[in-house]
């Protein structure tokens, strides 16, 4: 529920995108309920806004869209229970909240709860999503731009990051990563985002291997393969 | 951008998003990752979140923006907020009022 509340701000400054962006609250609206990746949406909102051809603006989405590619492989095996049109409905419904959340509890939950515990969380995200949109854009222009409301977005990416950092491994994979983009903002398509994931995942993995040390390599293979 | 444009662009998005997040969990029922694959994985939420906080932080207009940033201190505020009290609603009301506290006082 939180962080339901969470992807409210992000929805309303959405909206306030794509009506700089020059699309109505229709199309701002529909684009939420259709599409319903939040960073990819404003990126391209972005890129629309500054007049770039349609290859591009799909470009970026895609680029932005790809840690769903992990996300997904990742929880593959935790939504297995799911049968029929259930699961494309929790592929669409995936965003970062209901990933990590689900992630993060899947033991205690058991392979029974967990797709619906995922499910049910991605419902609330849908519905707040699309309304926050909506409401951004209708409110349109009367929030002033000086009340700096788009600071809300890495905030609202803050409040994910920082259950995240379990451990020294993923403080590292952070800590990498985020140097990284810094350092690559200026690529274009947000390519630097994707470097630097690559690059905090590499440094995340090395450490963990690191510290584990002779013990990792004289492991037997069930115990690497893990749970 | 005409109409069309945006409704293709739209479209575009939805089916993108969409495959990314459809078809690696489908495919991935019958064939098993890679160990050092999983391993990875794990740490991709880290690694992309720190990636798109931090040059929110530490940037403006795409260049280095130094410590006379207010992006930088309330984030860090918020950071602390978010560590301390895991409440969502608190972070980013904390984090947008020391914003605006730091930018009326004039940093």
């Amino acid at each position: 529920m939180p962080m339901t509340i969470g992807v409210i701000p992000f929805g309303l400054v959405t909206g306030l995108a794509g009506l700089k962006a020059g699309l109505n609250v229709l199309e701002i609206t529909l684009m939420s309920a259709l599409v319903f990746a939040g960073a990819s949406q404003l990126v391209a909102l972005q890129l629309m806004h500054s007049g770039a051809a349609i290859p591009l603006v799909l470009l970026a989405g895609l680029v932005v869209n790809l840690r769903y590619v992990m996300y997904s492989s990742a929880i593959a095996r935790h939504l297995e229970p799911l049968r029929g049109w259930l699961k494309p409905l929790a592929a669409f419904l995936m965003v970062d909240q209901n990933f990590a959340l689900a992630m993060e509890r899947h033991r205690e939950l058991g392979s029974r709860c967990t797709p619906w515990y995922f499910l049910g969380g991605g419902v609330p995200q849908y519905i707040a999503w699309v309304g926050s949109t909506c409401i951004g854009a209708l409110l349109g222009a009367r929030v002033p731009e000086r009340w700096g409301l788009e600071f809300a977005i890495p905030l609202s990416f803050m409040v994910l990051l920082i259950p995240a950092l379990r451990d020294r491994p993923s403080l590292a994979a952070a800590l990498v990563g985020g140097l990284v983009a810094t350092a690559l903002v200026g690529l274009p398509y947000r390519l630097g985002l994707f470097i630097g994931a690559l690059a905090g995942i590499a440094a995340g993995v090395w450490l963990e291997n690191r510290q584990r040390g002779r013990a990792w390599e004289d492991a037997p293979r069930e115990m690497k393969e893990g749970p | 951008m005409t109409s069309l444009d945006i409704w293709l662009n739209i479209l575009g998005l939805a089916l993108i998003a969409f495959a990314v997040r459809y078809y690696p969990m489908t495919l991935l029922e019958r064939f098993r990752l890679p160990p050092l694959v999983r391993q990875g994985l794990r740490y991709v939420p880290a690694a992309t979140l720190a990636g798109l906080v931090f040059p929110a932080l530490l940037t403006h207009n795409s260049r280095w923006a130094g410590l006379a940033h207010p992006e930088l201190w309330a984030g860090l505020l918020a950071a602390l907020v978010a560590w301390r009290f895991k409440n969502a609603l608190l972070t980013i009301g904390v984090g947008l009022l020391a914003l605006w506290l730091l930018r009326s006082v004039g940093l």
